[in-house]
């Protein structure tokens, strides 16, 4: 069998670095999209044999180049993770429209993006492991998140159709939705929040990014052919 | 209209829309954030006092960029009615 080949979108911290790390493990081509951070991508690249791509896949124009270019390169493109995804939390009746598309761009018109290029490699060679990482957001609501769970929401949804239109070709859909994970984002978490998500979580703690990552993984692997329109959990019980 | 006065209308308009119990208008400090701190209002408590303000003033709070000035203290809120009455 040849070598995979995946893509990871936000690759280069957090969960996505540790998805590609775990992708790099097990020896396949690996490569990081980031957006802006230079200097996470360049310590990602000194920490994980995989290549560094930047592009804002919230950019329909960034995304196709980004896709055809690993396709043309590696001559195939077999695991895609629509990972990257920001938020702009605040209560409804007082969000901008700025903030209100700006997370519907970066988090769910760039899985149309990345996954429409994606597929195009993938039907070719009648195999493909799409994952995309939503949220509780989306399965159980958070107030002053409205933008972010419709988004993710949309993701799931769009997860569960794409499944259905790909399965012959032996490409699988599905998603991801990690709970608190400890990574830096959560490190300069208050106090008074760290608590309360705490007291939400039944497993007593936050999770880890390998966590994740193992999910993910075997969300990709052959072992998993037969999953497809799903999501998993990594939550430790929060929802 | 007076800003002293103004401070006093507003401390009393937040006992009365948000239904403070147990609170005098003289214990809302103007100098004090109005949320997240002392008088254990939220984000969500916030809501009903846009509505009040905007139908008590005739001003607007479009959006959260502005609730954040505006909502500072009862100084800052006077500050920004003033500004914004019409």
């Amino acid at each position: 069998m040849s070598v995979r080949v995946a893509l990871v979108t936000g690759g280069t911290k957090g969960i996505g670095k540790e998805i590609a790390r775990s992708f790099s493990q097990q020896g396949m081509r690996v490569y990081m999209n980031f957006a802006s951070d230079t200097t996470a991508a360049a310590a990602a690249s000194g920490e994980i044999r995989a290549e560094t791509f930047q592009a804002d896949v919230s950019d329909q124009n960034q995304v196709s180049a980004m896709i055809d270019a690993i396709a043309q390169k590696e001559g195939r493109l077999d695991i895609l993770v629509n990972n990257a995804g920001i938020i702009r939390d605040g209560l409804l009746m007082l969000m901008s429209l700025e903030n209100w598309r700006r997370v519907m761009e970066v988090n769910l018109d760039s899985v149309y993006f990345c996954a429409k290029a994606a597929l195009r490699p993938m039907v070719g060679s009648h195999w493909g492991r799409i994952v995309n990482i939503i949220s509780p957001s989306a399965l159980m609501g958070r107030a002053g998140q409205t933008n972010y769970a419709a988004a993710k929401g949309g993701v799931l949804s769009l997860t569960r159709s794409l499944a259905r239109e790909v399965a012959r070709y032996g490409i699988t859909v599905n998603a991801v939705s990690p709970g608190v994970i400890a990574t830096e984002l959560t490190s300069g978490m208050e106090e008074r929040l760290r608590r309360e998500f705490l007291a939400m979580i039944p497993a007593g703690r936050f999770g880890t990014p390998e966590e994740v990552a193992r999910a993910v993984s075997f969300l990709c692997s052959d072992e998993a052919g037969y999953i497809t329109g799903e999501y998993f959990s990594v939550d430790g019980g929060l929802t | 209209m007076d800003k002293g006065m103004l401070i006093q209308e507003l401390q009393t308009l937040i006992i009365q829309s948000l239904k403070l119990e147990d609170v005098m208008p003289a214990d809302i400090d103007p100098a004090a954030p109005l949320f997240g701190s002392g008088l254990g209002l939220d984000s969500i408590d916030a809501l009903e006092l846009v509505v009040a303000l905007e139908k008590k003033y005739g001003i607007r709070i479009p959006d959260e960029d502005v609730g954040k000035e505006a909502f500072a203290s009862v100084d800052a809120l006077a500050g920004y009615v003033l500004k914004n009455v019409t």
